[in-house]
């Protein structure tokens, strides 16, 4: 369970620039369920993302994962929290060119000094669960739109991720691709992970393997649909 | 393994995938800062040989050399002056020395020509020992051609070489000529009982001020050379040779640490955005930071490598090709000889730490500022 409470975000704080991205937001997020942020450009999904998975902190308010507050944890924990909790999916998919396809996937387990063989053999049985088996020693820059979004999943899921974050993930993609990645995601809610989304996609939110909408302008909460 | 190396092993394993990526680039950055360890080493290693070479040789000199000075230049001294030195308490030998210079406008180089002290080195007469300059400086094309000095048009004398001395003490032997003591008062047309100068062995190397002291007393109208300063004059001499090379090393550093400047002014738009999306997967900075050390320290320390190991082929495999002509210059005798492999630990500590510290400095000052940024500048 993600709860957030009184949260607000403002960047550039006391500059002329300075931005109010979120405000006062209060918002639970289920575990083991699919959860889609919604709303036009610029009214803080991607803000609110970035602070459910500890790579923001809030400006004010507090936000908890599993009833721990995280929000006030020093920078350490956080990637802590980022390294062993959450799994990104980032909306440009940000894979390390010139690397292959399955040194991008162990690349988050890295600092960890895993066992490099078992390390190798759960990012190869990954890439074969999403299709990628054959293309892994492939540089990331060869495959096509679809495969970056999948190599980009099994390097989010390589530590085990309870919770997968995804930014615009069908932004770039055609029908046929989105379903795909619609039924992966329903195959990792079913393994009882937490996905949170933001899109502005209707073939995401109106999909029926979503479980709740939360819709956003301006910064704030304007509906929440289950 | 330790969890630790496990980790180390890990960035190193991906801080090489990276590097492999930008090969080019990467391999242009070895090349130069090779380069620039390799003029420095090789100056520091020719430099150190030098100053051994210079050190066996006075090893072999004589405690104290006796002149005469006659109107303030060097003259012949007398056989009676050796008495006068032999009476002083603590001069265990004094042994008048023939030597002098000969030019031979054949090839347009001065030789030293020299009676040995030693008995074993001695030529017979119409005999001479040469250094490996000469044969070169005359264009000897066979082992026994003969060697012929002509002091002025018209005169010309004989020799047989007995024998061509080794490249191990090319540096100073390099234009010898060593007869025996009846050709060199011929061919100088010396008188007997002169000698050039009287070379005194002294016991006890402390006791040289006293002797000179005396000595002075007895021949107030001698000059006396004590071995240290042939030192001296040695070190001024390698001092200034050093000199050049120092300046070459100095441009040399000054080139990197342009290249380091330009290193730690920032970082391409690529690497930080690398940077973000390490940091935000899960990467902390201290691991950001490990992973560039292992970057810096792979690309410098195989460049020190590189350069340290071509240095030490340059100087010791081909006698330091490059340097020699301007450095090891004996008039238009060059001497051709080996320098003795020999290296300073401390010069080349020295060499790590300005070059490898800098440069591994240089490279983190930009990443630390970037791996301290919010990862979540890579979501916007």
């Amino acid at each position: 369970m993600i709860s957030l409470q009184s949260v607000s975000k403002l960047y550039n704080e006391g500059r002329p620039n300075e931005v109010q991205a979120l405000r006062d937001i209060d918002l639970e997020i289920a575990p083991r369920a699919v959860t889609v942020f919604k709303g036009p450009s610029g009214s803080g999904k991607t803000t609110l993302l970035s602070i459910v998975g500890c790579m923001a902190r809030p400006s004010t308010g507090r936000v908890f994962v599993d009833g721990q507050m995280v929000s006030g944890l020093p920078e350490k924990f956080l990637t802590e929290q980022r390294r062993t909790t959450f799994g990104f999916v980032f909306q440009r998919f940000n894979l390390i060119r010139g690397l292959s396809v399955l040194e991008n996937v162990m690349l988050p387990a890295v600092p960890l000094g895993p066992d490099h063989a078992a390390l190798r053999r759960r990012a190869l049985d990954r890439l074969e669960q999403l299709g990628l088996g054959a293309k892994a020693d492939m540089k990331v820059e060869y495959l096509s739109g679809g495969e970056t979004q999948r190599a980009a999943i099994a390097r989010a899921l390589i530590n085990d991720a309870r919770i997968l974050i995804a930014d615009e993930p069908t932004a770039n993609l055609d029908t046929e691709l989105t379903h795909r990645f619609l039924e992966i995601v329903a195959a990792l809610r079913d393994e009882g992970r937490t996905v949170i989304m933001t899109s502005h996609d209707p073939r995401i939110w109106e999909a029926d393997m979503v479980n709740a909408v939360i819709e956003m302008q301006d910064g704030r909460i304007s509906g929440a649909f289950a | 393994m330790t969890p630790f190396l496990r980790r180390q092993r890990a960035l190193a394993d991906y801080t090489l995938a990276a590097l492999a990526r930008r090969r080019g680039k990467n391999l242009a950055l070895v090349v130069i800062f090779s380069v620039i360890v390799f003029v420095v080493a090789s100056a520091m290693l020719f430099s150190a040989a030098l100053q051994r070479e210079a050190d066996l040789v006075l090893a072999e000199a004589p405690e104290l050399i006796v002149q005469q000075l006659v109107l303030g230049r060097q003259d012949l001294i007398a056989e009676t002056e050796i008495a006068k030195l032999t009476a002083i308490r603590g001069v265990t030998a004094a042994k008048g020395r023939l030597w002098g210079y000969f030019y031979d406008r054949i090839s347009g180089a001065n030789y030293t020509v020299m009676v040995p002290d030693d008995p074993a080195m001695m030529p017979e007469p119409g005999t001479v020992a040469v250094g490996e300059g000469i044969p070169r400086a005359r264009g000897f094309t066979f082992a026994q051609a003969p060697l012929f000095l002509s002091r002025w048009p018209g005169e010309l004398q004989k020799f047989a070489v007995a024998r061509t001395f080794d490249s191990d003490s090319a540096l100073v032997s390099s234009d010898l000529v060593l007869m025996a003591e009846s050709d060199f008062r011929r061919f100088f047309e010396v008188p007997p009982g002169v000698y050039t100068d009287i070379a005194v062995s002294i016991r006890n190397p402390r006791e040289i001020a006293t002797i000179v002291e005396k000595a002075t007393r007895a021949m107030p109208a001698a000059r006396f050379v004590t071995r240290d300063d042939i030192a001296r004059t040695y070190q001024k001499l390698f001092s200034w040779r050093e000199g050049l090379l120092v300046a070459l090393a100095g441009a040399a550093i000054l080139a990197f640490a342009i290249f380091a400047a330009e290193k730690a002014s920032g970082l391409s738009a690529e690497e930080a955005r690398e940077i973000g999306v390490l940091k935000a997967i899960g990467w902390d900075s201290s691991d950001v930071i490990a992973m560039k050390l292992w970057e810096g320290a792979l690309i410098a320390i195989g460049a020190f490598l590189i350069g340290t190991v071509a240095a030490y082929l340059h100087v010791f495999g081909t006698g330091a090709a490059l340097f020699a002509p301007v450095l090891k210059g004996w008039s238009v005798i060059y001497p051709d000889f080996r320098l003795a492999p020999q290296i300073d630990g401390m010069q080349l500590t020295a060499l790590f730490l300005i070059t490898v510290v800098p440069y591994v400095a240089a490279t983190l000052v930009p990443i630390w500022r970037a791996a301290s940024a919010d990862p979540d500048q890579i979501m916007r």
